[in-house]
């Protein structure tokens, strides 16, 4: 077992683990953070997708262990006061979720891209989201939830 | 998958069967073949290694000839798994030698090989070329060694 | 499972010599999701993450670039040196995956892996690269044409692991391209072509062509780029060059495409790779 402490949306976490957790496991099972979803365990489907020192990474991907003492925000984190952020409140809006299990993962990178490319064009989202699968295949309204944020942040 | 291959060697058709009906003088010629235990009544057992990169495993295998026509035809089924049972293969293979001349063969083979379990996730593309060129490989080792 | 953090290369190499079960670990992309699906079960991970000198990149004396091998793919991806012919390592990079992956895979994580349908081995041949490793009786270094030698199997031997990548300075007026094509955004390549061109008075003056997913390794055909050279890039040229590629290509079949299939793309690519690069007629 490994101990560490990870920085977990502005807290603290003391951690004994095995090399082999992956930081998604870790999120999940060691500290009950479960909006992060485990799905392909492969980087292919983004639904674990969470910010490691604010860029967006696949949390299946990374192991604990490699990221001990480092800053992470899942989509726990986002809102604050118990407030949703202004990207959640944007999915919300454009009515933009259907079963949710994608939706973590696409509310996280969102948040990460717009904070880099806060105009960005249909096209560009789309390829920013590349990465996040829905399998209830409703990109349209995400697409359409992210111009809305990016509008409002605009505004 | 279907893996179908086909060698000449330069050594009569008798020698040739003769060859590939004995265990000991097969096995040296298998990539991998680490050991090979014949059980009787056409069965045996064989333990063979393998790997792609840093994906590497041995599969215990149970090879049985399950018809043959001396000295040009056999079918044989090969069950086997990883020591762990993480993935298993099983493949039904026929092979026929034919003379071509008085002293040369033709050896065909043909195999249809399923892998389910871990390294089933590891996509069919490579691990058919894979195959092929292990079955080259065998097809050099036991051509040298037959017409040696 | 063992787990090493070691904060120079030389212990990093200590390490490995010592457990030929270990593995080094870069970013894990490829690494961490092979261990999930219980691909591999390496005895120790070396991770190189705290080893600052894998993180750099400088300008060689020769003018080109040194990267070290833990850039992550999303570094060379925004990387503005990598300009000119050496750009086709920075167009191959932004096409990885998609961005959650970027930022976690690394160049060195790519190369040491040696997986013929990914993007970057095609670059670097066409780039005419040269892959720094490290090992337990120093360094050596290898051009990345005789670098790949199998699938997901390269020329490292026990004990040793990438350092760095190293690009030459290309021709004066070169342009690199990487043109990939793949069934939806971010996914492997169904056929790749990486180009690095320079044009003189509207005739080829240099060029460099490496196919990705195409075969076992990068393919490259130094016939291929002997009939475009001096050629004002028609038709005919590339055709003849194309066909020579097609002939030394032996791509396998699986869900990104049959075999044929990407036969056929190979000549279609190779003409829009350099039109892209400045070929047009």
């Amino acid at each position: 077992m490994i101990n560490i402490t990870l920085k977990v949306n502005g807290e603290e976490r003391a951690l004994s683990l095995p090399a082999t957790r992956t930081l998604l496991a870790a999120l999940r099972n060691d500290m009950k953070l479960t909006g992060s979803k485990n799905a392909c365990n492969q980087g292919v489907c983004g639904a674990c997708t969470v910010l490691l020192d604010g860029v967006p990474v696949n949390a299946c991907l990374v192991l604990a262990a490699n990221v001990a003492g480092r800053e992470i925000v899942t989509i726990e984190g986002l809102g604050e006061g118990g407030k949703l952020s202004p990207m959640q409140q944007a999915f919300v809006d454009a009515g933009a979720i259907q079963c949710g299990f994608c939706m973590s993962g696409m509310i996280v990178s969102a948040t990460a891209f717009l904070a880099e490319n806060p105009k960005p064009s249909r096209k560009e989202i789309r390829q920013a989201l590349s990465g996040n699968l829905c399998r209830c295949s409703g990109y349209v309204r995400v697409i359409d939830a992210v111009e809305l944020a990016a509008g409002r942040s605009g505004a | 998958m279907i893996i179908e291959e086909e060698f000449a060697v330069d050594a009569a058709l008798a020698h040739v069967w003769q060859c590939i009906r004995d265990p000991g003088f097969v096995a040296p010629c298998v990539p991998g073949c680490q050991d090979v235990e014949d059980i009787g009544d056409g069965a045996y057992r064989a333990a063979v290694k393998v790997g792609i990169g840093p994906i590497k495993t041995t599969f215990n295998l149970d090879i049985e000839v399950l018809e043959e026509t001396p000295p040009t035809f056999a079918r044989v089924e090969t069950r086997g798994q990883e020591g762990t049972n993480a993935s298993r293969l099983t493949a039904k293979s026929e092979l026929t030698l034919t003379a071509s001349g008085n002293d040369a063969t033709h050896v065909h083979y043909k195999s249809d090989v399923q892998v389910v379990g871990r390294l089933a996730k590891f996509g069919l593309g490579i691990m058919k070329k894979k195959a092929k060129a292990l079955g080259a490989e065998f097809a050099e080792n036991f051509r040298n060694a037959a017409e040696a | 499972m063992e787990f090493h953090q070691p904060t120079t290369l030389d212990d990093a190499l200590t390490l490995l010599a010592a457990d030929p079960e270990a593995l080094p670990l870069a970013g894990g992309a490829t690494l961490v999701a092979m261990l999930n699906a219980e691909l591999i079960e390496p005895s120790a991970l070396v991770s190189l993450g705290g080893i600052c000198e894998l993180h750099t990149i400088e300008a060689t004396p020769e003018g080109g670039l040194r990267l070290g091998a833990m850039l992550s793919h999303a570094t060379l991806a925004s990387e503005a040196r990598l300009t000119g012919g050496n750009a086709v390592m920075r167009q191959a990079a932004a096409q990885i995956a998609h961005p959650a992956v970027r930022n976690i895979g690394t160049l060195g994580g790519a190369v040491a892996h040696g997986d013929p349908s990914s993007d970057l081995p095609a670059a670097l041949v066409a780039a005419d690269a040269v892959i720094e490793v490290a090992g337990p009786s120093g360094r050596r270094s290898i051009a990345a044409e005789g670098f790949f030698e199998d699938y997901l199997t390269t020329a490292l031997e026990e004990g040793e692991m990438v350092a760095a990548v190293i690009l030459p300075p290309q021709p004066e007026s070169a342009v690199g391209h990487y043109e990939k094509f793949a069934r939806v955004h971010g996914d492997y390549a169904t056929l790749s072509v990486a180009v690095v061109l320079a044009m003189a008075s509207g005739k080829c003056s240099h060029v460099r062509i490496a196919l990705g997913a195409a075969g076992a390794t990068p393919v490259r055909v130094v016939a291929a780029e002997a009939r475009l050279i001096g050629s004002s890039l028609d038709a005919g040229a590339i055709s003849e060059a194309a066909a020579l590629l097609t002939a030394a290509s032996d791509p396998v079949d699986d869900v990104r495409g049959s075999a044929d299939y990407r036969l056929m793309l190979v000549p279609r690519l190779l003409t829009r790779a350099l039109a892209a690069a400045g070929g047009a007629p």
